[in-house]
């Protein structure tokens, strides 16, 4: 079966979000449930038709499938323990288009802010301690190198990177959902410390606590439930474990033959997409995509962004809920949960919304891109 | 050098080879009996074809910087009390891996400049090569 068969086979009915922030009073498996029971009530499901229960993992050994199944009381046909936000999305599909299960929910819960998980770690795969010998510390630096490399071939400038903190910070304002809140303009980023140079502090996605639940069932299914379905229209998908072996390990690889998967499959072109979640933990990955899936010529992101074109109002909204600098640190479950809301015109505040918002692609990623998933939303 | 108080090697049977070159000034990467493939830092089997037929040899420790950060912000012991300090991928012969320039200003420090291996004995037991302008 051709990957194009799962094209609007699938949909996402209900979705549901915790605070986000700090939640110190909750364990990442409250969380988790507590989402679950948002997107519940949201698709207007009851507890005993999820026959399908996907968890993420998450900071401190939590969001075991058999202890969240055990507090959520679930007897589902399929459960299992998935990694990554965009591979749950795309596993929900394939198991609702085949019958395994009929309503599958997907959620992730932490308290990693709490609990004060300091990404101290490097992030490249090497045997010994290589890495901590020469200082290399934080999976900031991969974005770092990625940037400095960048300035170099296409003489990209920090100014230019600029405008993707701004975008996101002027996004975030208005989602009633994201953790900061506060204008940020260029001056401002200029004047922001550098934590990893080229790098500064508002490049670095925050660490932060909260949940989010999407579920996932057919089509026919949808027309009984409440909400407006959201389609899952097309989907990319694409690993390299090579990291710096590849020709192009500064420039995210792997999304390169994702994005040609997506676009075969779904029939669609990046002038059908209507915005872009990309899955950011730092700026210059936001670049990578934009590039990478077609929106852009390669090396030509600095230059493509400025002037406003990726600002929630210009001509193609990028990380319009504020990425995970502003919004919130999420790993892409934040994705997901956006993108389901415009789609539905439900951005809370109508400032937010994206007009006739049709097309959203959102963009998954794995630490520095070894993996990458793709998923095309559509109303 | 008895002041050094960065991270020190961890040492075991992979790596010990580099380490023991290092203490001779030599710099020693890892490559494929069967395909030719480079590669370090070092793995018992090629990252090509995984192969165990690998073997160690004596690079000529010249390259060029292929990227470099400076962090501002440190985690690790000694480094945390030395920022603004760099980390650079070097490139040797095709291979790219982790390490430090020396003996240039960080704010001179330029992608593709050609650097070649220096070696620091930083305790009398350990010298720990890095590279500098070539």
């Amino acid at each position: 079966m051709p990957v194009s068969d799962l094209k609007d086979k699938t949909c996402i009915v209900g979705v549901g979000a915790t605070p986000q922030g700090q939640l110190p009073d909750h364990t990442g498996d409250d969380i988790a449930i507590w989402a679950f029971g948002e997107a519940l009530k949201d698709s207007g499901l009851k507890k005993e038709d999820i026959d399908g229960l996907i968890v993420q993992p998450s900071f401190g050994n939590l969001g075991d499938i058999k202890m969240v199944g055990h507090r959520l009381g679930l007897e589902p046909k399929v459960a299992a323990n998935v990694g990554h936000a965009g591979q749950s999305i795309q596993f929900a599909a394939m198991l609702v288009n085949s019958g395994f299960c009929n309503y599958c929910a997907c959620m992730y819960g932490t308290n990693q802010r709490t609990n004060r998980n300091r990404f101290a770690g490097s992030a490249y795969h090497m045997s010994g301690n290589f890495d901590e010998v020469y200082g290399l510390s934080n999976p900031g630096a991969v974005a770092a190198f990625n940037y400095r490399r960048r300035m170099k071939d296409f003489g990209a400038t920090e100014r230019q990177l600029g405008a993707i903190a701004v975008a996101q910070s002027k996004a975030a304002s208005l989602n009633p959902l994201a953790v900061y809140k506060g204008p940020l303009t260029i001056e401002d980023y200029m004047n922001t410390r550098y934590v990893i140079e080229p790098l500064r502090l508002v490049d670095f996605c925050m660490v932060s606590d909260g949940g989010f639940c999407a579920i996932v069932t057919t089509p026919e299914r949808a027309k009984a439930l409440k909400k407006t379905p959201v389609f899952i229209t097309g989907m990319g998908a694409q690993a390299s474990f090579m990291e710096l072996e590849h020709p192009r390990a500064m420039y995210h690889p792997s999304q390169v033959p994702n994005a040609k998967m997506l676009w075969e499959n779904s029939g669609l072109t990046p002038k059908d997409m209507d915005g872009l979640l990309a899955q950011d933990a730092y700026t210059p990955n936001v670049m990578a995509a934009l590039e990478n899936y077609g929106f852009c010529e390669f090396g030509t992101a600095h230059e493509w962004i400025q002037g406003g074109r990726i600002e929630l109002g210009g001509e193609f909204p990028t990380n319009f809920h504020g990425g995970q600098n502003r919004f919130s640190y999420m790993v892409g479950w934040h994705n997901t949960y956006d993108a389901v809301k415009q789609l539905r015109n439900e951005a809370q505040e109508r400032s937010r919304q994206i007009p006739n918002a049709e097309h959203i692609l959102c963009t998954y990623s794995t630490g520095h891109w070894q993996e990458t998933w793709s998923v095309i939303y559509r109303r | 050098m008895a002041d050094y108080t960065k991270p020190l090697p961890v040492v075991n049977d992979l790596n010990k080879p580099h380490w023991e070159g290092a203490k001779r000034h030599e710099f020693l990467m890892q490559r494929c009996k069967e395909c030719g493939h480079k590669w370090f830092p070092p793995f018992p089997t090629c990252t090509n074809c995984q192969s165990t037929n690998v073997e160690w040899y004596k690079s000529s420790g010249k390259g060029t910087v292929f990227s470099y950060i400076v962090y501002h912000q440190g985690w690790l012991p000694g480094y945390k009390d030395s920022v603004p300090y760099n980390v650079a991928i070097i490139e040797v012969e095709g291979v790219r891996f982790i390490n430090n320039v020396v003996g240039i200003d960080n704010k001179a420090i330029k992608v593709d400049m050609p650097v070649q291996v220096t070696f620091e004995d930083v305790t009398p037991e350990v010298t720990i090569p890095r590279f500098k302008p070539a």
